[in-house]
């Protein structure tokens, strides 16, 4: 492999690597504060991809489109949670992935309800539909590029929030003592809800942004929850930074596991996942078990 | 595991004398509709075993199902074995193996972490059958026979009559149930309840839980294999569906349905789903969510399924009795070492 | 002069700069109480923790009916027979008392991966659980959920699990913890008869249970002994006088 290839592909790695970031911060999230696994997490992204889709088409633009989605995305997020999310706090897991998987359903019918089985493109906006010389013979469509940037952004606001503003103190604290913060005044409830809110919103940007290069079709949302799954294992629950390794791990390991592997591509993510937990069943950064 | 009650073991001699004479009464579709309930029932069961007594929540169980599945497939059109004897025993054999290895690797994790490690380790194995082409790709494999059952020579049974299948299926159900039970009421069992109910107690008694926890696992595996051979048998056909975490998350939810940590239960759930899967399927093209509503209800509205019915109630008093588990507590228990 | 059970020499063990366990030579007689006392920090739970496993000492060597133990495992030290209560209650809530004991007297098989024959069968074990049952007065408590009983039941259910694993002694760590004067009474009985045909060491601080049971006495002051002896002499050293009214009492 030339040392463009190997560029390009490596950057293909980083910009799969961001979105998986972005989708698996979301769910650590929850889990890390709420305390809830989440199956129907990918459902949002799905959400996002066909919101994306259905908005630009109403548009004509994808920027007024993620503009609107996100909001919409959000809503829908604080309304799961209110409807369904909030009686699993606190119960066992068991049921809450139970929960979660008739939510998983109920998502995907009424995607086929509202826009059926075909499969869909989103068309890159054109400001951004460009490429960028990497080299005489390579390019790289400016459109990553710009994918790579939003995660950053979002990524870099998501620290912001967390460690630099009172919410996501209250975030914190509401994590490691939630009677704590009760008790000090604060409506532990409404916390939760924007926290749920804010993972789904997370999630669907990352769909409505990989909209135009992967396609929209039914059952997307349960490919990436997977690989959101081993990206959290692998980086530990409940830790962002662990997402983060983890999530370049996987795209690196996935985009030149199809280059060198093609006929074990899918396999190559799950062989890696198995090592990591041969050698750290905890995950990278994840909380020794007792 | 308790002893059954003696209201329970009438009324479970009464389900099984009711489904002995069942065939005889109505038409071959509802004699394969019943098949394919048994299959799911022991697929359930076995899942039972992991989920109800062991508290290991996989969510990847139709990797052993569709695995056994693949197996026969591969024996009747590569090695050209036919034989129930044959076929039977080293498909099921082999599935516990797997189990055992996989296993090896997925009781590293715990909790939460076993949950998503079980998924993913189905889904290579749904991949994997997807993509490969010497397994028949995503169309899967035929079965072109049904398992011989002779000796030297002479028939004893013909499995490819509807009846006689029926009759297999029930068999391999209450051999399931019986194996289930013989290894609960073990020693083995006695470290099973001790580990669902207070895995580092067990732990300070000097056992090593996750020997434990792996030859459940094997089990329960291996018993998912017979369902899945049944299955593929049944059908004749076996595809990637069959490994799909979608066939997990129904089993999970028939075990929760019909009651779990009870073995009983999870059979009476696969009956009641595939019931309502069939009569919603014929309503509407939509079907699947009303069972994702129907899911959610289970979960907020009769976490502790069918079994805790007051009609099962008065069958028998479950949580001492019945011949169940220790009940799994619907809220998490706070840290270990709780007062 | 009798050979001990158990014996230290020379037991330390040290965190960082601190001594926790300082130069511990004991000798523990069979068939005796031997309670170990002293004031908050004294080190005495150390010292348990270094005599059952749990801890694996800086120095010195602990050695039970003659043979070294130093170092082993809390699993291993069990097996050759000595059994510990721990100062948290954690039994096995949901199971009935009969159950937790029996799980008990199951862990001193050399294998329980068995599936094939009902555990019922296994007379042995019933009847270990049964007299550990009785010894601790839980017989009629036989069947009854862990969850559903109170604490200093729970506690008497903790001893009966110790019980049934046959240990030939035993180590308390504070076993009247938390208790009201009545549960308190029933556990010193208890005690007492469990002293009958085993060892015991005892770390407490109720001074009247100790008094009233012991055999020996080893009073421990930052880590070492300041003195062993009758509970006799004890009561009346001047040296355990002053090293407690020095100290914090703890009720």
């Amino acid at each position: 492999m030339d040392v463009s290839s190997f560029l390009v592909q490596s950057l293909n790695s980083v910009q799969y690597g961001f979105l998986l970031f972005l989708v698996a911060s979301g769910l650590t999230l929850i889990f890390g504060i709420l305390g809830v696994i989440n199956l129907a997490h990918g459902s949002f992204f799905m959400i996002g991809a066909y919101l994306a889709h259905w908005l630009q088409l109403k548009t004509g633009n994808l920027f007024v489109a993620i503009a609107l989605g996100l909001p919409l995305s959000f809503l829908l997020g604080l309304a799961v949670e209110r409807l369904a999310i909030r009686f699993l706090y606190a119960r066992d897991h068991l049921y809450q992935v139970l929960l979660t998987y008739g939510l998983i359903l109920i998502f995907n019918e009424l995607q086929r309800i509202l826009w059926g089985n075909d499969v869909h493109g989103v068309p890159i906006p054109a400001v951004l539909d460009a490429s960028v010389p990497l080299n005489e013979t390579q390019s790289y469509p400016v459109y990553r590029f710009f994918i790579s940037l939003a995660c950053i952004g979002v990524a870099a606001a998501m620290y912001f929030v967390i460690h630099r503003t009172k919410l996501g103190m209250l975030i914190r604290a509401g994590a490691a003592n939630r009677e704590m913060v009760e008790l000090l005044g604060f409506r532990v409830n409404r916390l939760y809800a924007l926290v749920f809110a804010l993972g789904a919103a997370l999630t669907a940007f990352a769909g409505m942004l990989s909209a135009p290069v992967n396609s929209v079709y039914p059952g997307m949302g349960e490919h990436i929850l997977i690989i959101s799954f081993v990206v959290v294992v692998i980086g530990g629950l409940g830790s962002i930074q662990g997402a983060f390794v983890g999530a370049m791990l996987i795209g690196f390991v996935d985009t030149f596991g199809k280059v060198f592997v093609p006929e074990a591509a899918s396999l190559s993510v799950y062989a890696f996942m198995a090592a990591v937990l041969l050698w750290r069943p905890q995950g990278l950064f994840g909380a020794r078990p007792a | 595991m308790r002893p059954l009650s003696r209201p329970l073991l009438v009324a479970l001699i009464a389900a099984l004398a009711l489904l002995a004479v069942f065939p005889q009464f109505v038409e071959r579709y509802y004699v394969q509709l019943a098949t394919k309930m048994m299959v799911m029932a022991i697929f359930a069961l076995s899942l039972d075993l992991l989920v109800g007594y062991t508290r290991l929540v996989s969510l990847g169980h139709a990797a052993f199902f569709g695995l056994a599945g693949y197996a026969l497939a591969i024996l009747q059109r590569d090695l050209g074995f036919v034989s129930l004897w044959t076929t039977l025993p080293l498909t099921v054999g082999f599935t516990a193996l797997v189990a055992l290895l996989l296993g090896a690797l997925a009781i590293r994790t715990s909790g939460i972490y076993f949950i998503m490690v079980t998924l993913a380790i189905a889904q290579m194995l749904y991949y994997f059958a997807n993509d490969t082409k010497w397994l028949g790709g995503s169309d899967g494999m035929f079965l072109d026979a049904k398992p011989t059952a002779e000796i030297f020579g002479l028939q004893l049974f013909d499995l490819k009559n509807r009846v006689t299948f029926y009759y297999f299926a029930l068999g391999a159900l209450v051999t399931s149930f019986l194996l289930g039970r013989m290894v609960l009421a073990s020693l083995f069992g006695r470290v099973i309840d001790a580990i669902r109910c207070n895995e580092p107690r067990t732990r300070a008694l000097g056992f090593t839980t996750w020997r434990y926890k792996l030859a459940m696992f094997a089990i329960a595996g291996a018993l998912a294999g017979l369902a899945g051979y049944v299955g593929a048998a049944q059908d004749g056909i076996v595809n990637p569906a069959f490994l799909s975490w979608h066939q997990s998350g129904q089993a999970l939810v028939i075990v929760i349905l019909g009651g779990m940590g009870t073995l009983y239960g999870p059979v009476v759930g696969a009956f009641a789903l595939i019931v309502l899967e069939d009569v919603a399927a014929g309503l509407t093209e939509h079907w699947l969510l009303f069972i994702g509503l129907f899911v959610i209800a289970v979960v907020l509205f009769l976490p502790r399924g069918i079994a805790s019915l007051p009609l099962a109630g008065c069958v028998g008093r479950l949580r001492k009795r019945g011949g169940g588990a220790a009940p799994l507590p619907e809220r998490r228990a706070a840290e270990a070492g709780d007062d | 002069m009798t050979e001990a059970l158990l014996e230290t020499r020379g037991l330390s063990k040290q965190f960082g700069g601190l001594a926790a366990v300082n130069d511990v030579s004991l000798a523990f007689e069979a068939g005796k109480v031997h309670a170990v006392i002293g004031p908050n920090g004294a080190g005495k739970t150390t010292f348990l923790n270094l005599l059952s496993g749990e801890m694996h000492p800086s120095a010195g060597s602990v050695w039970f009916k003659g043979r070294a133990i130093t170092g082993l495992s809390p699993d291993r030290v069990a097996r050759r027979g000595i059994g510990r209560s721990f100062q948290r209650t954690n039994v096995f809530t949901e199971l009935t008392c009969f159950e937790n004991c029996w799980i008990a007297a199951q862990s001193r098989l050399p294998s329980s991966l068995r599936f094939f024959r009902p555990a019922a069968r296994r007379g042995d074990i019933g009847a270990a659980a049964e007299r550990a049952l009785d010894l601790c007065g839980l017989r009629a408590r036989r069947d009854q959920v862990a969850a559903a009983m109170s604490h200093g039941e729970r506690r008497q259910l903790e001893i009966a699990m110790i019980l049934a694993t046959e240990p030939e002694l035993l180590l308390f760590d504070e076993p009247l913890a938390g208790m009201g004067y009545r549960e308190s009474q029933e556990v010193i009985a208890l005690l007492r008869r469990i002293a009958e045909k085993h060892t015991i060491v005892l770390i407490e601080h109720d001074m009247d249970a100790v008094f009233s049971i012991a055999d020996r006495i080893t009073v421990l002051v930052n880590g070492a002994v300041l003195e062993t002896g009758s509970v006799a002499a004890i009561q009346k050293s001047a040296a355990v006088q002053a090293a407690y009214l020095g100290a914090e009492e703890e009720p």
